[in-house]
């Protein structure tokens, strides 16, 4: 039994650390900071494993805790607006920000000049980060989830207790946000 | 004819899912007629794979020196 536990324990931090840290990393802005929470939510799940419940998955039931020791640490840090920020459940379905009343672009896409040396570099990628952490919680989980886990559909749906049009509505708007983003702060 | 706010939805949803025929159809001839609308495709291709790269960046995952350094305080805190 204790061995089992052991097991369990392990497996989690294999099967889910990166996720957490990943998580965190973009709420909480600093790496050390990010590892500590990943850390703290795995302590506490293990003293609280008896209230696991098999309705959710381990993922959300961690997620979950992680959002709690998130919320501590803001307000550790007396950053009580971030709180809301990542409470925000993010429900409208406005993309007025992007497009005028007859359906055409505001501020019309491009693509960068050299996109394949853009995915080279180092620095490429801490604006991506910083162009994620910019996005709307819920948009920023489904996208991290979906994109760089590789999650399926089917398993986001699930996991964040969405219907598959709130999946694509979250996932084009993530993706708008982006693509504005990274027009904006990546030069090549 | 869609316009450009529908086509952006559509080549998004395009990305996850089988399209069904005619609106597929409808999608890559507004692409074929929009260079916006098949820039953002292009750029969506492109979030793609920077994503799909970024977790290899390392800038996602948890140094080796981390998973350790936590995997033996949780070791510790199994041990009564």
């Amino acid at each position: 039994m204790c061995d089992k536990t052991n097991l369990n324990v392990q497996t989690w931090l294999e099967d889910y650390g990166d996720y957490l840290f990943s998580y965190a990393l973009l709420k909480i802005k600093n790496r050390h900071q990010a590892e500590d929470l990943v850390q703290e939510t795995l302590l506490a799940a293990i003293t609280a494993k008896n209230t696991f419940s098999n309705r959710s998955s381990v993922k959300t039931w961690l997620t979950g805790i992680l959002k709690h020791k998130i919320i501590d640490a803001y307000r550790r840090q007396g950053r009580e607006t971030a709180i809301d920020d990542l409470i925000d459940q993010d429900g409208s379905d406005n993309l007025d920000y992007f497009f005028r009343t007859n359906g055409s672009w505001i501020d019309k896409p491009d693509v960068f000049s050299n996109p394949e040396s853009a995915l080279q570099q180092e620095e490429f990628y801490q604006v991506f980060q910083q162009c994620l952490s910019g996005l709307k919680p819920r948009q920023a989980d489904v996208f991290i989830a979906k994109e760089i886990y590789g999650m399926s559909n089917k398993d986001i749906c699930k996991d964040f207790s969405l219907s598959s049009t709130n999946v694509w509505v979250l996932m084009h708007r993530a993706r708008l946000s982006l693509s504005n983003c990274m027009k904006t702060y990546w030069t090549d | 004819m869609l316009n450009c706010k529908q086509a952006s939805q559509l080549a998004s949803r395009a990305m996850d899912e089988r399209l069904p025929f005619w609106k597929n159809a409808s999608l890559k001839l507004h692409l074929l007629l929009c260079r916006s609308c098949s820039k953002f495709t292009q750029q969506l291709i492109f979030l793609r794979k920077a994503s799909r790269n970024s977790k290899d960046f390392q800038n996602f995952q948890l140094s080796d020196k981390a998973k350790q350094r936590i995997s033996k305080t949780l070791n510790d805190k199994q041990i009564p």
